[in-house]
């Protein structure tokens, strides 16, 4: 790969530790994919609480305040946990705390979230933006046209501390263009709420193999924001889309043909009745219908998702624990609309965290013997991590079956009768 | 049997083969405490990993599979080495931040030329596979 005289400064360790590593990290990712070269970034996007301490510690070991914008993953949030008498909180936040300072010595923003475009914070057109977190990489690519390549959590970090990322990937115009078509078989959507748009989406990701390009026809034009997000984030969680156009939708998706190029389609996937009938089945993973916990907020709430469940919950009082992940500045927003008082009063609360992998009333290892044994949720992504990281039993439906679980602690979700 | 093959991440390994025609996410598919799979319904549900040679085609998921790489490795509950087809920058970035040796682009069908029980060994700098039967 060819360096700059500054890189090999950086690669040789003429400034900091931290750097080094993170550079060499780069350089050898980078290699193993023949990119010509690094790029600087536009801004970058880590998970501090996501990566382990030692390798917290040693990517960020004698580095100065970054001239970049930096931004964060939803972190842990242990002293509300503790709030909510979760057993194991004290044993996290030790460690939260130690990252949390080097975080904020770094200069990095506080943003804390999985959908930080809520905040005013996104991408332009072909900003190169590396990141971490699969769901704000597929979302800033297809959602706002990005450059966002596929990475992992540590790498992301290592391009937030090099300010460089390799080039390679979706960074290359070319390499953006469709190479499947997801035709729709005699679907009629339109009744579908987003949790239909997730069960798309988890069933389109688990068909394309690696992390090709996909092109979605057929849907409405304009698609409502919350419905084109929910189909995009799913992708990447039962495969590795990492960028999807929405036909009629997306930036680089006016038309098919912007969409897809002159590159040759490698296959056309059609959804049908089946198809989605499987997915919503395979998403469902429980026995008896006792609910004992439920999910909003994978990825973290728009504030329209927030107004829909308070809708559904004024006045009621739920019998589950319930959860929504919304970062802080949309749930100041819920709080200013007289929302957040409602969740509150209902017996809900609200978490700048990850209701899904890192879900503290799901997970053994925070919630101790209070951990849920099962759990609702409107989202796929969220419906396969519980499942998976919590290792409990998942409930997948729209969001009105989810709060109406919540208040009567009773699965009566049914499948969507498909037109 | 020498398979020749493109290096991902550096280090040589050997161990027993768990061969699986299908994608893999370290964060999800794989308990980081046992060491073995531990999605609901998949093929593999219950297999160990540990310190196996694992072949599959390529990585999917979250891009905290490179955090989940790490615990496992930390706990002693990672494979000893990875195979696949053709890697994508997570699975990529995982391998090479927590040290396991991996190749993929192999120039002849490992799902097929590899059976699980297999005795494989993996030398990633030098980019070549060899199989060593059962």
């Amino acid at each position: 790969m060819l360096l700059t005289d500054e890189e090999k400064r950086m690669l040789d360790g003429e400034y900091c530790p931290g750097i080094q590593r993170s550079m060499d990290l780069l350089v050898k990712l980078g290699e193993s994919f023949d990119a010509e070269k690094l790029v600087p970034i536009s801004y970058g996007h880590i998970g501090y609480d996501f990566c382990p301490e030692p390798f917290w510690d040693k990517m960020t070991e004698g580095v100065p305040q970054t001239p970049h914008r930096v931004t964060t993953h939803p972190s842990y949030s242990p002293e509300i946990w503790k709030k909510c008498g979760l057993p194991l909180a004290d044993n996290w936040i030790g460690e939260h705390e130690r990252k949390l300072k080097r975080f904020k010595e770094l200069g990095w923003l506080r943003t804390e979230t999985c959908a930080e475009y809520l905040l005013g914070i996104f991408p332009r057109k072909g900003d190169i933006v590396p990141m971490g977190g699969s769901c704000m990489q597929v979302a800033n690519n297809s959602l706002f046209g990005a450059k966002v390549d596929r990475m992992g959590i540590l790498v992301s970090l290592a391009a937030a501390v090099c300010g460089r990322t390799p080039l390679m990937g979706l960074l290359i115009p070319e390499n953006r263009y469709a190479s499947h078509l997801v035709e729709l078989d005699d679907l009629d959507v339109s009744d579908w709420t987003m949790s239909e748009y997730h069960c798309l989406g988890y069933y389109i990701g688990d068909q394309v193999p690696g992390f090709k390009p996909v092109a979605v026809n057929g849907l409405p034009p304009n698609l409502p924001f919350d419905f084109a997000r929910a189909l995009v984030i799913s992708m990447p969680t039962s495969g590795a889309v990492t960028l999807a156009h929405i036909v009629g939708t997306t930036p680089e998706a006016s038309t098919l043909e912007a969409a897809q190029g002159k590159r040759k389609l490698e296959n056309v996937i059609k959804v049908g009745k089946r198809e989605m009938s499987e997915t919503w089945e395979r998403l469902n993973v429980w026995d008896d219908d006792t609910v004992e916990h439920v999910a909003f907020g994978c990825p973290h709430s728009t504030i329209d998702e927030i107004g829909r469940i308070v809708t559904l919950l004024e006045g009621k009082k739920v019998k589950t624990t319930l959860l929504i992940g919304a970062s802080t500045p949309v749930e100041a927003l819920a709080r200013r609309q007289g929302w957040a008082d409602i969740i509150e009063k209902a017996g809900g609360i609200f978490l700048p965290a990850c209701p899904s992998i890192a879900n503290p009333f799901t997970r053994a290892d925070i919630a101790g013997e209070k951990q849920a044994k099962s759990a609702a949720t409107n989202s796929a992504r969220s419906a396969h991590y519980i499942a998976s990281v919590g290792g409990i039993k998942v409930f997948f439906g729209t969001e009105e079956e989810c709060v109406n679980a919540a208040i009567s602690g009773k699965w009566k979700g049914e499948m969507p009768k498909w037109k | 049997m020498e398979i020749r093959a493109h290096m991902v991440s550096a280090g040589k390994a050997e161990g027993k083969a768990v061969v699986y025609n299908g994608p893999f996410a370290f964060l999800g598919d794989l308990s980081p405490v046992t060491g073995k799979i531990c999605m609901p319904r998949h093929r593999l549900e219950g297999q160990s990993l540990v310190n196996k040679v694992f072949v599959f085609t390529t990585g999917k998921g979250s891009s905290g599979c490179d955090f989940a790489a790490w615990a496992a490795k930390k706990n002693g509950r990672a494979p000893a080495a990875i195979i696949c087809l053709e890697s994508e920058p997570v699975l990529s970035g995982a391998v090479i931040a927590t040290g396991i040796p991996a190749v993929d682009r192999p120039e002849k069908n490992v799902l097929e030329l590899i059976k699980t029980g297999d005795y494989v060994r993996v030398d990633a700098n030098a980019g070549i596979i060899e199989i060593k039967g059962k």
